[in-house]
C-alpha cells in the first residue's frame, strides 16, 4: 500500500521548457498584431508596449518556475489508489481510489511522443485528474491495472 | 410488450409545442404580414414547422419494452437507436399533464448517469401507465438478480414490496415551507437587472421625478416589488408541491408532486450519491429544514439545483428520524459535527476572505458614487457576517467507517452532506505556505452531481483533522 511518491520523469523538464518557448513564439506573433494594429489603425502603443512585456516576462517566468515546479510535482500509484501532489506555494493533494476510476485517457502530443512520454488522464464519475507525464511503460501499466479491476466483477457503483 | 410501439396520437400535442416554443416567432411575422405577399410566402414553411414536422418526429419515436432491455428509436433523418439495460437506468420520471390525466396517459423520461447533458436519454410524450410499470418492474428485477436472467424474463409481477415510509405535507410544514423559500430573491436581482437595462433617459426622467418623492415612497415601492416577488414564488411553490408526496417501497423512493403536471420520480437506493440537509436564513430562525437526494440524473432538474427534495420542512429534532425510514445508511439521531471545525483562533481567517473579497467591488463603486457609500458599506458588513457564518457552521465528522457527514455554511445557507464512503469520488486537500506554518488545511470532497461535480469545501480545518478524512478515504475506499 505505501508506496514512496515518485516524481514525474526528468525529461518532462525539457519539454516544459519547449513549451515555454513556444509560448514565446504565440505571445510574440500577438504582440506583432498588436503592433500592425498599432501602425495601420493607430491603435494606442501602450498596448504594443505591454503586450511586449508581456510576451517577454511570461515565457521567462514560467522557464524559471521549471525546477520548482518539477521538485514539487509528486505521483504515487499503488494498487488501491492514484495520488497527485502538486505546488508549493499552494500545496494539492489528491486521491482517487482505482475502484472510482471510469476511465483512463493516454494522450501524448508530438513532443511527449518524442521524448516516450505520455499525460494521463483519470477521470472519476464527476472529477478529471492529470498526471501532465508519465514513462508509456508506467501509463500502460496503470491503465491496464484500472482496467483489470474494471473487468473483476465490479458492481455498477453509480 | 415486446412489440415495438409510438406513443399516443396526443403525444403530437407535445412535438407540436417544443414546434412553438422554437419557431414562435415565425407565427407572429406571418400574423403581422397577413396581407403583404411575403408573409404569405412563410406560410409553407408554417405548414412544415408546425404540421408536418411533428408529425413526422412523433412517428420516428418508437419504444419497445423487453425483458433486458428499454429500446428507444428516435429521429428522422439520423435514426438514434437507444437500447438502456435496465441495471444502469437512474431515474424514472413520469409526468403527467392535466390534459392527459382524462386519457389515463403520461410522459416517462428515463435517465442513465451518462455524461449526456442535460436531456433524457428516453423521452416518451404519451403513454400508458403500465409502461412505467414495466419499466419498474424489470428495473427491480435487474436490481436484485443481477445476472440470473431467467427471473427476469417472467413477466408478470413478482411478490410487490411493502411499502416501507411514507410522507406527505401536511398544512403547517407546508405553509412554512413556501412562506420561507429565498427564490424570490433571484426574480429580485432580475428586476434590478431589467432597472439597469432600461435607456438612460428614462432613468433620469424616473430619478427626477423620484426627487420630488420622500425616501419613503421609494422604501415602500422596493418592499412592494419584493412582496410581489415573494407571492409569486409562493404561489408557483404551491402549485409544483401541491400534494407532495414521498414513499419507500422496497428498495426505491418514489416522489410525487405537482398540481397541473403531476410528476413522479423513482429512483433506486443504491443510486443516491448524497443526501443534503439544507437550510437557508428564514428557515433557521424558524427551525426547519429540507432533505435532499442528490443523484446522478438531471431528473429532479425543476427542484432546486437538481436535487429530489424528499421531505421538504423537517423540525431540526425530527430531522434523522424522518429520513432514517427512507435511506437506511443514515444516522438515527443528529450526529456530532465538532470533529471538523475551524478553531476560535482561526474564525477570523473566513471573515478576512469574505472582506477582500466584498472590499474591491465596494472601493470601485464608492469611488464612482461617493453619495451611495452608506449602502455599499452596508455589504462590508454583510461580508463580515457570511465569514462569521461559514466559520462557525464549518463542521463534520465520521459516523462508523462508511459514513462522512460534513456541513457547510454558504451565502446564509447551511447545508449538511451525509455521503456515503462508497459514493465520494475523489477526495483534496490544499494547504497554501501560510497555512503550513499554521498547521491549517483546506478539505474537499467531491461527489457526482446531476452530471456536473459536487465539492464540497470545508476551509481552514486544522492539519489534522483534514487528513484524518484523506487517511480515511485513501484507505477505505477500495
Amino acid at each position: 500500500m505505501s508506496q514512496s511518491q515518485h516524481p514525474l520523469p526528468n525529461r518532462i523538464k525539457l519539454i516544459w521548457g519547449i513549451s515555454a518557448i513556444g509560448s514565446l513564439l504565440v505571445l510574440l506573433v500577438v504582440t506583432g498584431l498588436f503592433w500592425l494594429a498599432q501602425t495601420y489603425w493607430d491603435w494606442a502603443a501602450w498596448l504594443t508596449v505591454t503586450m511586449l512585456v508581456v510576451a517577454i516576462g511570461e515565457p521567462i517566468i514560467e522557464t524559471a518556475l521549471i525546477p520548482y515546479r518539477y521538485r514539487f510535482t509528486r505521483y504515487m500509484i499503488s494498487d488501491t489508489a492514484v495520488e497527485m501532489q502538486a505546488g508549493f506555494i499552494f500545496k494539492k493533494r489528491v486521491a482517487i481510489p482505482i475502484a472510482r476510476v471510469q476511465n483512463v485517457t493516454l494522450n501524448a502530443g508530438p513532443l511527449l511522443q518524442w521524448r516516450k512520454l505520455s499525460k494521463v488522464t483519470v477521470a472519476t464519475a464527476s472529477t478529471t485528474h492529470t498526471i501532465e507525464g508519465l514513462e508509456l511503460t508506467t501509463a500502460e501499466q496503470l491503465r491496464d491495472q484500472i482496467m483489470q479491476l474494471a473487468r473483476e466483477a465490479r458492481h455498477d457503483q453509480n | 410488450m415486446t412489440k415495438t410501439k409510438r406513443t399516443h396520437p396526443l403525444g403530437l400535442l407535445d412535438h407540436l409545442a417544443k414546434s412553438v416554443k422554437n419557431w414562435w416567432p415565425l407565427l407572429i411575422i406571418i400574423l403581422a404580414q397577413s396581407q403583404s405577399w411575403w408573409g404569405k410566402l412563410l406560410i409553407p414553411a408554417a405548414i412544415l414547422i408546425f404540421v408536418i414536422w411533428p408529425l413526422i418526429s412523433w412517428w420516428s419515436i418508437s419504444y419497445r419494452v423487453t425483458p433486458t432491455a428499454l429500446e428507444f428509436h428516435s429521429g428522422i433523418l439520423v435514426r438514434h437507436h437507444e437500447h438502456i439495460p435496465y441495471a444502469r437506468i437512474q431515474t424514472v420520471q413520469r409526468k403527467q399533464w392535466f390534459y392527459l390525466a382524462p386519457f389515463h396517459l403520461e410522459e416517462v423520461s428515463v435517465e442513465t448517469a451518462s455524461h449526456e447533458d442535460g436531456k433524457p436519454e428516453v423521452r416518451l410524450a404519451a403513454v400508458t401507465p403500465d409502461v412505467a410499470a414495466l419499466i419498474e418492474h424489470y428495473r427491480q428485477a435487474a436490481n436484485t438478480v443481477p445476472t440470473d436472467s431467467s427471473t427476469a424474463n417472467s413477466a408478470e409481477p413478482v411478490i410487490a414490496p411493502a411499502v416501507q415510509a411514507t410522507y406527505a405535507l401536511t398544512t403547517r410544514p407546508r405553509w412554512q415551507f413556501v412562506l420561507t423559500s429565498t427564490g424570490f430573491i433571484p426574480i429580485l436581482l432580475v428586476a434590478l437587472g431589467i432597472y439597469g437595462k432600461l435607456p438612460h433617459n428614462l432613468i433620469e426622467r424616473l430619478g427626477s421625478d423620484l426627487a420630488h418623492l420622500s425616501g419613503l415612497f421609494l422604501i415602500i415601492g422596493g418592499l412592494a416589488i419584493a412582496v410581489a416577488a415573494w407571492l409569486f414564488t409562493v404561489v408557483m411553490l404551491l402549485i409544483r408541491y401541491f400534494h407532495f408526496r414521498a414513499t419507500r417501497i422496497g428498495d426505491q423512493i418514489q416522489v410525487a408532486k405537482g398540481l397541473f403536471q403531476r410528476n413522479t420520480i423513482t429512483v433506486p437506493l443504491q443510486r443516491i450519491q448524497a443526501v443534503r440537509f439544507k437550510q437557508n436564513v428564514f428557515r433557521q430562525w424558524i427551525g426547519i429544514q429540507t432533505a435532499q437526494l442528490l443523484l446522478a440524473s438531471r431528473a429532479a432538474a425543476e427542484d432546486n439545483n437538481d436535487d429530489l427534495v424528499l421531505l421538504p420542512a423537517v423540525t431540526l429534532p425530527q430531522s434523522y428520524t424522518a429520513l432514517r425510514p427512507f435511506v437506511d445508511w443514515t444516522p438515527a439521531t443528529s450526529p456530532d459535527l465538532s470533529a471538523l471545525s475551524v478553531t476560535n483562533g482561526r474564525r477570523w481567517l473566513l471573515v478576512r476572505n469574505a472582506l477582500l473579497i466584498a472590499v474591491v467591488p465596494v472601493a470601485i463603486a464608492t469611488w464612482f458614487w461617493p453619495t451611495w457609500n452608506a449602502l455599499f458599506d452596508l455589504v462590508l458588513v454583510i461580508a463580515f457576517g457570511q465569514g462569521l457564518f461559514a466559520a462557525n457552521n464549518t463542521g463534520g465528522s465520521l459516523v462508523g467507517h462508511k459514513l462522512l457527514v460534513l456541513r457547510t455554511g454558504h451565502w446564509w445557507t447551511r447545508e449538511t452532506y451525509l455521503v456515503p464512503l462508497a459514493k465520494i469520488q475523489s477526495v483534496r486537500l490544499r494547504q497554501s505556505i501560510w497555512m503550513k506554518r499554521t498547521h491549517l488545511m483546506h478539505l474537499t470532497v467531491n461527489v457526482r452531481h446531476g452530471n456536473r461535480n459536487q465539492a464540497i469545501a470545508l476551509r481552514y480545518l486544522t492539519a489534522n483533522q483534514a487528513e484524518s478524512i484523506y487517511d480515511w478515504y485513501r484507505t477505505n475506499a477500495i
